[in-house]
């Protein structure tokens, strides 16, 4: 599934806006729109949730029972009466300065508690999503090179398989049958890269099922384009035409699906970690939304929405770097 | 890719199609394998939502953790309750709930995006506008969201999944539809005085849910996956009800002892993707060629 804005942009509307420099600053203005909408959308998420929030923060603070008077009070401490707009920019100026209120739960600052947590997240997420890329190029590669023999036979069976596993039930059964019938590693984790490595192998190797498609796809196709025949009948020989040039040319759509995977790996963090045992940023939001812990929610959902943002992004640079074509200007 | 210009009986899409589709997927090698698949669960939710062998949610706590037996062919859960039972019973939600959110966010998008892309104008801008705020967050972490507004529960999941999706539906029916505007069956229609509205109900529209219905085959897989995802977490299907992946949650400390707790649901959840993927495959390989090409 695919998700997030358009990703590379058409040769032609390159040209028109002219070179690398136009092309990525124009990028860089979307996905400070696309954070600015996420935004809206997260602070909304206040107004919108049902009973008051000065009830809630009071009874987060401690005040039991409050009064009418002790309500109002906060209605107005908390800028309730404002005018919507003018409340969504109080809001967006303390997120902006690393402030997203107080937990209803644990009345600690959330900041504070998202920092505990964010470094087990990056750690966990970024090893999966390399070894996810390693394996898929490397597996692509080989299928390609042995097109319709039996490594490929072998990969397409895995590529099949991995992508009719949902990650979180490939999970449990490797966690189960692998790491806790040879006793492999800890299950109970805390957060080191040591302990990180067997969950972020299980999540890349389901991860690169679907990727491995993808690319060998792409590969088999580059190989039976005009270039490739051109280069072969110079005497090129196969593995010179996978390698220098098939893999850029099919390069370019494998990292856009890498960039819109990236959305989909930081929404299924709660569910690996729940899996894991993983103390992040997906047990805390899970946490949270059982106890309808809004502000949060609201961290979670920001923090996921500008990685997002920032993963197209870089994906969309990485493409103009490699493809010139996406740069020319004029002609 | 050849067209006839009858003008007396305008070609049409879907008539064409549906008449020739599943036979197309019958001879489809893989397609077929996923036909039979699907329609054995199919059949196995149909028996599980009006029979069960014995009842899925009470539970008999003497005979708690009973390996697959002659009476007991899955085995029995933690409290004693029978999993042939369980999973029965779980099918319905595990699939129709994939369902019918698929079916919803086709119908929202084929309907808003065909609209936006057929009137064009402030309506086209003003729709786009509300598709691209939708989109920019990953629709994981949207569902997560509106489910910290709605609170848990099965109908709000499906509901945040909803909310999650549709848009992106929407946008591929606009740009489906605004290249239908410019297909030659489409200009022979006009060129042959064809009014506005039987231009787009008969000659774009088919063509364009079509294309959308592949394209939301190939989803129903991972809509699979998310739904039990959700439900293992406790923010769907609650207990006592059964769902495959809410199985997979209640037995998770028992997975080392009782294995089939693990392997009975995680097989349905992977036969039923396996079926979508290996059908929405042969569906976009049958299809694709007249249509998407």
């Amino acid at each position: 599934m695919g998700y997030g804005p358009q990703q590379v942009r058409s040769r032609a509307d390159i040209r028109a806006r002219g070179g690398l420099l136009t092309a990525a600053f124009s990028r860089l203005f979307q996905a400070v729109l696309t954070a600015l909408a996420a935004s809206v959308i997260v602070w909304s998420l206040l107004p919108l949730a049902p009973g008051d929030v000065a009830t809630r923060v009071l009874l987060a603070r401690g005040v039991n029972d409050p009064t009418a008077a002790e309500i109002a009070a906060a209605h107005d401490a908390l800028g309730l009466n404002n005018p919507l707009p003018v409340q969504f920019f109080q809001w967006l100026g303390h997120v902006l300065q690393g402030d997203f209120g107080q937990s209803f739960t644990s009345q600690a600052s959330v900041t504070q508690e998202i920092l505990e947590r964010l470094p087990a997240t990056l750690m966990l997420l970024g090893l999966a999503l390399v070894f996810s890329v390693v394996f898929s190029v490397i597996l692509a590669l080989l299928a390609a090179a042995y097109q319709d023999r039996w490594p490929d036979q072998l990969i397409r069976a895995y590529t099949q398989i991995g992508a009719a596993f949902p990650t979180f039930v490939f999970a449990l059964l490797a966690l189960t049958f692998v790491v806790v019938g040879f006793q492999m590693g800890q299950v109970l984790s805390d957060v080191t890269w040591r302990a990180a490595l067997i969950p972020a192998f299980i999540i890349g190797l389901d991860r690169a099922a679907s990727w491995t498609q993808l690319l060998r796809a792409g590969l088999l196709q580059a190989m039976n384009s005009g270039y490739a025949e051109v280069a072969r009948t110079r005497g090129a020989s196969e593995r010179r035409i996978l390698l220098r040039y098939a893999l850029p040319n099919a390069i370019l759509p494998f990292l856009t699906a890498i960039g819109v995977s990236v959305g989909a790996l930081i929404g299924g963090a709660p569910l690996i970690e729940a899996i894991f045992t993983w103390p992040g940023l997906g047990a805390y939001l899970l946490e949270a939304l059982s106890a309808r812990n809004y502000p949060v929610i609201q961290a979670y959902v920001l923090i996921a929405a500008l990685s997002y943002v920032t993963a197209a992004f870089l994906v969309d640079l990485a493409a103009l770097l490699l493809d010139p074509r996406l740069r020319e200007v004029g002609k | 890719m050849s067209f006839s210009f009858d003008l007396t009986r305008p070609p049409s899409i879907s008539q064409r199609m549906s008449r020739h589709l599943l036979g197309q997927l019958w001879r489809h090698k893989s397609g077929r394998v996923g036909l039979i698949l699907g329609l054995f669960l199919f059949v196995f939710a149909m028996i599980g939502f009006v029979w069960t062998p014995h009842d899925p949610n009470v539970p008999h706590y003497i005979s708690a953790l009973k390996a697959p037996s002659f009476a007991h062919p899955f085995g029995t859960d933690a409290t004693g309750r029978d999993m042939l039972s369980r999973s029965l019973d779980g099918a319905h939600r595990s699939l129709g709930a994939a369902l019918l959110v698929l079916s919803a966010v086709f119908l929202i998008g084929l309907l808003i995006g065909t609209a936006a892309g057929v009137i064009g104008g402030v309506v086209d801008m003003l729709l786009m506008r509300v598709v691209d705020i939708a989109m920019t967050l990953p629709g994981l972490v949207l569902a997560f969201a509106v489910l910290g507004i709605l609170g848990p529960g099965f109908v709000n999941l499906l509901i945040a999944l909803i909310i999650a999706d549709w848009a992106w539906y929407a946008r591929l029916a606009r740009s489906l539809a605004l290249g239908a505007r410019s297909k030659p069956h489409v200009t022979a229609a006009k060129l042959a005085g064809i009014s506005q509205w039987r231009i787009v109900l008969g000659h774009i529209f088919p063509g364009v849910a079509l294309q959308l219905g592949v394209v939301a085959s190939l989803a129903l897989g991972g809509m699979i996956g998310a739904i039990s995802g959700f439900s293992f977490l406790g923010l769907g299907v609650q207990p006592p009800h059964a769902e495959w992946g809410a199985l997979l949650a209640d037995s998770r400390l028992y997975f080392a002892l009782a294995p089939w707790l693990l392997i009975v649901p995680a097989g349905f959840i992977f036969l039923s993707v396996l079926s979508a993927n290996l059908v929405g495959n042969a569906l976009r390989d049958v299809a694709g060629q007249e249509t998407i090409a």
